[in-house]
């Protein structure tokens, strides 16, 4: 184990995405804030302020994370747990701020905090803890359970607040893990069955259902149901291949809700176009890609873990959010990591950042091998893997 | 174990690549229906509210503007709160909700209520009810209030000329409709108004001098009153140019009230679409063409001692007896006998042709809509008596302009003025579009028209008809009118009902202002010197004030100051 400098790659792919952020969130905020009244004062520069503000306050933590060694990552393990679980709570409490019928929102100085967020964080990190244990057998029921009684308290609670795309990341992010452990897929199999009648009723009332199943033909209602999405594909379409230019987007007044956002990728692709938006992708992509490998070249299996679980993380938050954006999944309230208006994502995505950074420092050349199974040549790290498995 | 996170990670780029091949089919295969949706709902095609012309007078004081005035509308399905909105019809507007809906029958935008009053706009802005809307619009507004009103005219609702000037330079003065790109945003507020101009309509410059406008207007009232008369015309012209400084009727209306019209009586424009008999003050026209003919000298005696004379087997008498009186005195003490002697002399065809000379019987061309010809009778449809009455101002209908502009000629050295009301029109961005000429034509040699000018002086002197009329310091040339009205009734002339009348110019050596004023069935009197020429004299004497016009017997008082240098200026100090 060689303590090398941390991953440029991913460093600078963060910092890229977090100036389209900034960019984007000012662009499509500054007209509607400037005539706000209540932001008189400041103007149009209130939200990027703001976001600036908890930029630095994620860099801030980030940094900080980079140099907490695993080891000690696993003692805070059990305290975020619980910490998340106690702020999640709070919601409900006089603490909670709701907003738009959902009670999401914490009273935090300097603004409203979302638990939600750092409960995903809590998740990936309590998961990497208990499949990278040594006692933990992939086909125990009991050891199978666990995490999904865990994930299953939490969903209870978002379900309340009510956050659906929460439930849905938080259940996409623990099976993934579990599967990563190598969980029995008989019982991976067995839950899912027995979640579809609970998304059945969950989904009882009719507008509730209208919604899932809008994104499937949004035309059908565009003042209604179909709204957000309509004027989603309207400023992605308007874009073209270069877009209408930076600060040229018509969409951001008011058309499209949350167009700073959960849509903020919408506004991305009209302003700057096909190449602004297949630029975000791909940054992403990038940002998966190399965390995986990151993740691929740790001796711990504890660190192995959280390196795809905080990559997976982010990966899925941002394909979810294309997906909606794009009119491929239903509309769910997930922000776009690094670049959505909110600091709550911002600051836990950066602190997750920071962990991959330094397990970035940890990578061995051979790597992953030190947990299963031995090299048998040291040149050749990147087929290694499969000769490994051609062996086994 | 790691092949589970290879299926993972290839799902995963599968997901990539499928967001990416999802944009491909948004962003360019569907860019243009995309383009499109976007366009109709962030751009609106708004109307531009044209702005009428204004109208100012001759020193650019405005006469007629167009303000902002919101106007009421209310769109039925979008109606929330219906009993506030009920409530509010009725209260301020008078107007009851389910008679305009039914009236309207399912149509989302329904007038109610035209330009409105800021204060009740702004009152039933506050409420912030929903399906009630404004809409601004422009109205027209006349600072002055009746002020000229004949002159100017007014528009309808919709800002369409109905009378006057606003009427006959409508297309001149209305904008033409025009609509313009507006970006906005989802409420449907609009967000930049881009780089349109306003549409405004040319203005008008007219002839009409407000001040004098307003010394006309308010003795006219003043006469009215005194004289309980049914009606009464005034105008003002420069005689040299035919430039109307001021022109009013009674009755009259004021354009900002519309309302309070009750017959169309009030809004003609009688200077121009009235005919009256003008009585003696047509008499210049037997004398000047008698001069001109050469057919008679100032000196020229006439014996009118009989009091009456008989022509075509009718009487036509004098008011009173006068003996032998000269050709001047005949004028001046206005002799119906001593005229007809003169006409008799003239014979029936030279007293036409000067009478068609000097524009009776056809119209006088103004820049004023309404206007008549006026009735002069072809001499071989005259009947016997014809030649005296016609000499004296019966048999003939004419207008109080025509009148006007015949001893504008006798001021102006024999020239025939056609008076005008606009002098100039400017497009908005101050381009001349129009721009009058003066056009006279010579009817009479400078001779007569100043061997007139002293009879008519004479007039307002010791021994004539207008002694009334004469004004401190300086000459005025003018005639007194006394005409009985033809009552069709009783087929014959009517004997307490009179139009008075005088006419004249001032100061009479260098007229600046030739004034006409008429006065319809005054109760108490009818002579044109006891009704008509005081009102002359009080109009022009502070008119002449207005105008600074030094008055010839200033000199003599001292009031004036000759310079001895090279510039040597006249300088009228004051009265």
């Amino acid at each position: 184990m060689n303590k090398g400098s941390i991953d440029k790659t991913i460093l600078f792919t963060v910092i890229f995405l977090i100036i389209i952020g900034l960019i984007s969130v000012y662009s499509s905020t500054s007209v509607l804030a400037s005539v706000k009244a209540k932001y008189a004062e400041k103007g149009g520069m209130i939200y990027f302020q703001k976001q600036l503000f908890t930029l630095f306050i994620g860099f801030f933590l980030m940094f900080i994370f980079i140099f907490i060694s695993p080891a000690n990552l696993k003692k805070i393990v059990f305290p975020l747990l619980i910490l998340s679980f106690v702020m999640l709570i709070l919601v409900f409490s006089p603490l909670g701020v709701s907003a738009g019928g959902a009670r999401r929102w914490l009273k935090l100085w300097p603004s409203a905090f979302q638990p939600s967020e750092i409960v995903k964080f809590a998740m990936v990190l309590f998961l990497a803890w208990y499949i990278s244990r040594p006692d933990y057998n992939k086909d125990s029921i009991k050891n199978f359970l666990i995490p999904i009684g865990v994930m299953g308290i939490f969903q209870l609670i978002f379900l309340k607040q009510p956050d659906f795309g929460a439930v849905l990341t938080l259940g996409i992010i623990t099976f993934t893990m579990l599967f990563l452990a190598g969980a029995n897929l008989r019982y991976m199999g067995i839950t899912f069955l027995m979640a579809i009648p609970v998304i059945f009723y969950l989904a009882r009332e009719p507008y509730r259902w209208r919604r899932i199943t809008s994104f499937l033909d949004p035309w059908a209602d565009p003042q209604g149901s179909g709204f957000q999405l309509v004027q989603s594909l309207i400023a992605l379409g308007s874009g073209g291949l270069t877009g209408q230019g930076l600060g040229g987007g018509k969409q951001k007044l008011a058309f499209l809700p949350e167009i700073h956002t959960d849509f903020i990728f919408a506004h991305i692709g009209e302003e700057l176009g096909f190449l602004g938006a297949f630029t975000v992708v791909f940054l992403f992509f990038l940002l998966c890609i190399r965390g995986l490998s990151i993740a691929l070249r740790q001796t711990e299996p504890f660190n192995y873990f959280l390196a795809s679980g905080i990559t997976l993380m982010i990966s899925f938050q941002a394909l979810i959010n294309f997906a909606v954006v794009t009119g491929l999944a239903p509309t769910k309230g997930l922000p776009l990591p690094f670049i959505s208006y909110g600091g709550s994502s911002l600051v836990v995505n950066l602190m997750a950042v920071g962990i991959l950074l330094n397990l970035s420092r940890f990578s061995s050349e051979v790597g992953y091998s030190k947990i299963f199974i031995q090299p048998t040549s040291k040149t050749r790290k990147y087929r290694y893997y499969y000769r490994v498995r051609r062996l086994s | 174990m790691h092949s589970r996170l290879k299926i993972l990670k290839s799902l995963i780029v599968l997901c990539f690549l499928l967001i990416i091949f999802r944009l491909f089919l948004i962003m360019f295969v569907e860019h243009e229906v995309y383009l499109e949706r976007a366009k109709i709902q962030q751009v609106k095609k708004e109307d531009i509210i044209p702005k009428r012309g204004n109208i100012y007078d001759r020193r650019g004081r405005e006469l007629a503007i167009s303000l902002e005035k919101e106007s009421l509308y209310i769109d039925p399905v979008m109606i929330k709160n219906q009993e506030a909105i009920n409530n509010i019809l009725n209260n301020y507007l008078k107007v009851n909700y389910q008679q305009i809906v039914n009236y309207a029958n399912n149509k989302r935008f329904l007038w109610v209520k035209r330009k409105m009053d800021d204060e009740l706009v702004q009152k039933i802005k506050n409420m912030k009810l929903e399906g009630v809307g404004f809409i601004t619009e422009h109205t027209r507004y006349y600072p002055k209030g009746n002020i000229a009103s004949h002159v100017i005219g007014f528009v309808n609702i919709d800002e369409e000329g109905v009378e006057g000037l606003e009427r006959l330079y409508d297309r001149y003065l209305k904008a033409q409709k025009s609509s313009k790109i507006v970006l906005r945003d989802a409420s449907g507020k609009k967000l930049s108004d881009g780089i349109y101009p306003d549409i405004k309509g040319n203005d008008i410059f007219i002839t009409i001098d407000e001040g004098l406008q307003y010394i006309v207007e308010k003795h006219l009232d003043e006469a009215m009153a005194k004289w309980r008369a049914s009606s009464a015309t005034a105008i003002m012209m420069d005689p040299f140019t035919g430039e109307i400084l001021a022109l009013a009727n009674r009755p009259t209306y004021n354009p900002n009230d519309l309302k309070t019209i009750k017959n169309m009586d009030a809004v003609r424009n009688r200077a121009l679409t009235d005919l009256y008999e003008p009585g003696s003050t047509f008499k210049i026209v037997t004398a000047s063409a008698a001069l001109e003919e050469g057919i008679v000298k100032p000196s020229t005696k006439f014996d009118c001692s009989a009091g009456f004379i008989e022509v075509g087997g009718k009487k036509i008498k004098d008011v009173h007896k006068n003996g032998v009186l000269s050709f001047e005195e005949v004028v001046q003490k206005s002799s119906n006998v001593g005229t007809i002697k003169i006409a008799l002399m003239l014979g029936k065809e030279k007293l036409y042709h000067y009478i068609k000379k000097f524009g009776f019987g056809e119209k006088t061309g103004i820049d004023l809509p309404g206007e008549i010809a006026g009735y002069v009778r072809n001499p071989n449809k005259w009947s016997g008596t014809s030649i005296g009455a016609v000499s004296i101002g019966q048999e003939v209908g004419v207008t109080p302009l025509q009148v006007l502009r015949a001893y504008s000629a006798i001021a102006n050295g024999g020239y025939l003025v056609k008076p005008f009301v606009v002098s100039e029109i400017r497009s908005p961005d101050g381009n001349i579009l129009f721009k009058a000429v003066i056009k006279r034509e010579k009817i009479l040699s400078e001779n007569t028209a100043l061997k007139m000018r002293e009879i008519l002086k004479k007039v307002t002197e010791e021994g004539g008809t207008a002694r009334t009329a004469k004004i401190d310091g300086n000459n005025v040339a003018g005639k007194t009118g006394t005409a009985q009205k033809y009552d069709p009734k009783i087929k014959r002339y009517s004997k307490d009902k009179f139009v008075s009348s005088f006419v004249g110019f001032i100061p009479a050596e260098s007229p600046r202002i030739a004034l006409i004023v008429v006065i319809h069935d005054p109760v108490g009197a009818h002579y044109g010197g006891v009704v008509a020429a005081p009102v002359f004299k009080a109009i022009s004497d502070e008119a002449l004030s207005y105008l600074n016009v030094p008055r010839d017997d200033a000199k003599e008082k001292g009031l004036i100051i000759t310079l001895n240098n090279e510039n040597s200026k006249k300088v009228a100090v004051a009265r």
